[in-house]
C-alpha cells in the first residue's frame, strides 16, 4: 500500500511537470502594444524620451528614475502582456511625496503629468495582479513628452 | 510531446483522488493591494536609471518653455564632424551620443549630406562597438530613406527618436551595462553645452536653474565613466570628460545656478566636445 502511494507520489509529480507549460512572459506582446501608443502620440505632439521593457512576478515593482522639466508636459505609459490582470503606476517627486497614480483595473495604465520644478522623480510600475498560470508577465514602459 | 501529456494526465486522472491542486478562487481574492513606495527603503536591484537622461530634443522643449528663442538645432548645425577614427570603446560610445544628438537636433532642417555624413559616422561608431546586425539594419534603411527622400522630415524624426530613445536603450542587453550610458552621456553632453550657450547668448541666467541643475544624472555618468574592474587603458578624452562632470557635480550641487555657472558649463563641455 505504502509503495502505491510513494509509486503514485512520484508519477503526480513527473505528470505535473510534464502537463505543466509554464506561460513565459511575453515582452515583445507587451512591447508592439506601447509602440502603437508612442506612434499615434506623434500626431498629438507627443515625442518618445525612452521605451524599454521588463518582466514583474506578481506584486513585484520596479521603480524608473526620471528627469523631468519644469513646464514640459509627461505621458508614462505601460502596456502589459496577455497575463498582465491589472499593472498600476505611482508617480514620486524626489522626497518620496506621491504626486499621481493610476491604479484602474487595466493593463495598460497612463499617466499625464506636468512638471512643476526641474527635477528627478520616481515612478514605480507595479503588477498588481497576473494571470494564476502565468509566472510573470511582460511589461513595456515608455515615457513620452511635449 | 503532446502524446506524453496525453500519457502524463491519465495517470494524474488513475492516481488521485484528493483534490487537485489548490487554485485561486476569484470571489475570495482578496481586495486590491495599494501599493505603496518609500523612496527611502529602494531595493536597489528595483532601480533602473534607462529613463533618467532627457533627450537633447526634450531640451529644446524646456529652452523654449522658459522662454528662451534659440533653435539648439541651428546651433549644433555648424559643427565639425565626429570622427570614429578610435579603438576606446568609451570613447566610441560617447562619440555616438554626440552624433545621435546632432542628428536628432537637426533632421528637421540640415542638408541631406550632413545627415547622410552623420549616419555613416554613427554606423561606422556602432560597428566597432558591436551592435548587432537589426540595429545596422535600420542605420542603413533610414540612410536609403534620406537618399531617396522616401520620408518626410517629420517621419524621419520619428525614426531618430526610435533609433535614440527605443533601439539605444534595448543594446544594454547584447553590448553590457555601460555602453548606453556612455552613449546618453555623449548626447547629454551636447545637449547640455548648447543650452548653456543659448542661455548665454540670450543672457536668461534666471532660468538656468530649471535647464541645467541635474545632480543625478552626472551621477549616473560618473558611475560608469569611473567603473573598475574594466581592462580599458587611460584615456586623455575619457579622463577629460570624468574630470568635467566633477565640475557639473559640483555646480548642479548648488540651491540655484548662476551666470558664472553657465558659463562654467559652457565652457566644460565645450572643451571636451572639441576633443571629440
Amino acid at each position: 500500500m505504502k509503495f502505491i502511494s510513494r509509486f503514485c507520489s512520484v508519477l503526480l509529480i513527473g505528470a505535473a511537470s510534464l502537463l505543466a507549460s509554464p506561460a513565459y512572459a511575453d515582452e515583445k506582446e507587451a512591447e508592439n502594444c506601447l509602440r502603437e501608443k508612442i506612434w499615434s502620440g506623434y500626431e498629438g505632439g507627443w515625442a518618445v524620451r525612452t521605451a524599454t521593457t521588463i518582466t514583474l512576478e506578481e506584486e513585484a515593482h520596479r521603480v524608473f528614475l526620471v528627469t523631468l522639466y519644469e513646464g514640459n508636459e509627461y505621458k508614462f505609459m505601460v502596456c502589459g502582456d496577455k497575463d498582465s490582470n491589472d499593472l498600476d503606476i505611482v508617480l514620486h517627486n524626489a522626497t518620496g511625496e506621491e504626486l499621481a497614480r493610476d491604479s484602474d483595473q487595466s493593463r495598460e495604465p497612463l499617466i499625464e503629468f506636468k512638471a512643476k520644478e526641474t527635477q528627478t522623480y520616481y515612478i514605480a510600475v507595479y503588477a498588481s495582479s497576473i494571470s494564476e498560470e502565468a509566472e510573470g508577465t511582460g511589461i513595456a514602459f515608455a515615457v513620452t513628452y511635449k | 510531446m503532446k502524446r506524453y501529456g496525453y500519457l502524463a494526465l491519465v495517470l494524474l486522472l488513475g492516481c488521485g483522488d484528493s483534490d487537485p491542486a489548490e487554485k485561486k478562487d476569484p470571489a475570495t481574492k482578496q481586495e486590491k493591494k495599494v501599493f505603496k513606495l518609500d523612496i527611502n527603503n529602494i531595493n536597489p536591484s528595483n532601480v533602473k536609471e534607462i529613463a533618467l537622461v532627457p533627450s537633447p530634443a526634450e531640451m529644446q522643449k524646456a529652452l523654449n518653455r522658459a522662454g528662451l528663442q534659440s533653435k539648439l538645432g541651428d546651433l549644433a548645425l555648424s559643427e565639425k564632424s565626429i570622427s570614429m577614427n578610435t579603438d576606446n570603446k568609451d570613447q566610441l560610445a560617447i562619440r555616438c551620443g554626440v552624433v545621435l544628438a546632432e542628428l536628432v537636433l537637426t533632421v528637421k532642417t540640415a542638408p541631406k549630406p550632413k545627415m547622410l555624413a552623420h549616419l555613416e559616422s554613427l554606423k561606422q561608431g556602432f560597428t566597432k562597438l558591436g551592435a548587432g546586425e537589426k540595429f545596422l539594419k535600420t542605420i542603413d534603411t533610414m540612410t536609403s530613406n534620406i537618399k531617396t527622400d522616401a520620408k518626410s522630415r517629420d517621419d524621419l524624426l520619428r525614426d531618430m527618436d526610435q533609433l535614440a530613445g527605443i533601439m539605444v536603450p534595448e543594446l544594454e542587453k547584447e553590448l553590457g551595462k555601460w555602453v548606453v550610458p556612455l552613449v546618453q552621456a555623449g548626447s547629454w553632453l551636447k545637449g547640455a553645452n548648447l543650452v548653456a550657450g543659448a542661455i548665454n547668448e540670450e543672457q536668461k541666467y534666471d532660468s538656468a536653474t530649471r535647464l541645467l541643475k541635474q545632480p543625478q544624472v552626472v551621477d549616473y555618468f560618473l558611475k560608469y565613466v569611473q567603473r573598475e574592474g574594466t581592462k580599458k587603458a587611460p584615456d586623455e578624452i575619457v579622463q577629460k570628460l570624468e574630470f568635467t562632470l566633477l565640475n557639473l557635480k559640483k555646480i548642479a550641487s548648488k540651491e540655484t545656478l548662476s551666470q558664472a555657472d553657465v558659463k562654467a558649463i559652457q565652457s566644460d563641455t565645450t572643451e571636451v566636445l572639441l576633443l571629440l
